[in-house]
């Protein structure tokens, strides 16, 4: 049996939690100065450039590369999730997002577009392809993200 | 969420969306990052000098699996980059690598040496390779003479190469 072959950008080195306070400084400097709209058009070139084979993957028909990334990503960060399959959608529930909670502790605040980053790179990682993914907001740092077969 | 270790991936595309606004608006951004990493620089700067800043950077090398020299003396902090993480993320990536990646690193330690009254030189020596030298000294003069030995010495907000 031949060895799975590693994520597109797989890492397993130690984990720098403050970028997400960079991340949190940034997204409200973007969207002080240019709006949210600016802000989502970098969010959709992450999904669509940065993570082009995550999309590809997608596009192909094959949704488990994203299920690949979201279990090695999310464990790297000591999150609290768990990926289900329920009624043919595949489903990420997040009930304590490493990132969000590590920004309420080291940051004045969380930015109100905080979640953006998942909400509009997954968008966009989706479209073009067969799948639709969209990301409910279930409380402070929890979401459920659903991978849909449309087409 | 982008992953923590996908963050200079994402800064990428945030340095070519305000590369593209004008150099100004670049600017301001870093002096942002700069205010930000001041809550996790500034005291320690300020109370410890150039051991604070020691301190600073091991934390960032171990936590950042970046594979650099950091040598203390009474006059100077230096730090020697052999192979910076971020860089090579932002190179090894399906986007394309902003060319002056390598400018925010002084674009935002600058200013906070300014504020806490030391002085950086900073040798970003080739932007597309993942390696810099870092100069710290309390002597502006040193610093100075320093510039000298430069290859690709780099600027901030408020203080022009």
């Amino acid at each position: 049996m031949s060895a799975e072959k590693p994520l597109r950008y797989n890492e397993d080195a130690n984990v720098h939690l403050d970028f997400h306070g960079a991340t949190n400084t940034t997204i409200d400097f973007i969207v002080r100065k240019f709006g949210v709209e600016a802000l989502h058009e970098i969010f959709a070139r992450v999904g669509r450039d940065v993570y082009r084979d995550l999309h590809d993957h997608l596009a192909s028909g094959d949704p488990e590369e994203l299920v690949r990334h979201w279990r090695h990503f999310f464990d790297r960060e000591d999150a609290e999730y768990d990926i289900a399959v329920e009624g043919g959608n595949i489903v990420l529930t997040v009930r304590h997002c490493t990132a969000w909670h590590h920004v309420k502790k080291i940051a004045p605040s969380v930015s109100p577009h905080f979640c953006d980053q998942t909400s509009k790179t997954n968008e966009a990682l989706a479209e073009g392809t067969p799948f639709a993914i969209t990301t409910e907001i279930t409380g402070p740092g929890s979401c459920r993200q659903i991978i849909r077969r449309v087409a | 969420m982008i992953p923590s270790d996908h963050f200079p991936r994402f800064y990428n595309e945030v340095f070519k969306f305000l590369e593209a606004q004008g150099e100004e608006i670049l600017e301001q951004y870093w002096l942002e990052i700069s205010k930000n990493q001041e809550r996790h620089t500034l005291e320690l700067f300020q109370t410890k000098g150039l051991e604070g800043m020691y301190e600073y950077w091991e934390h960032i090398r171990i936590e950042e699996n970046c594979d650099l020299d950091l040598e203390l003396h009474e006059d100077r902090l230096e730090l020697s980059m052999h192979k910076c993480p971020s860089l090579t993320k932002v190179m090894d990536n399906d986007a394309e690598p902003m060319a002056r990646y390598c400018d925010h690193c002084a674009g935002w330690i600058g200013p906070i040496m300014d504020k806490v009254g030391y002085h950086l030189v900073y040798d970003v020596i080739d932007r597309t390779k993942p390696q810099c030298k870092m100069k710290v000294f309390k002597d502006a003069a040193a610093a100075k003479a320093a510039e000298a030995d430069a290859k690709l010495l780099m600027g901030w907000p408020g203080r022009k190469a």
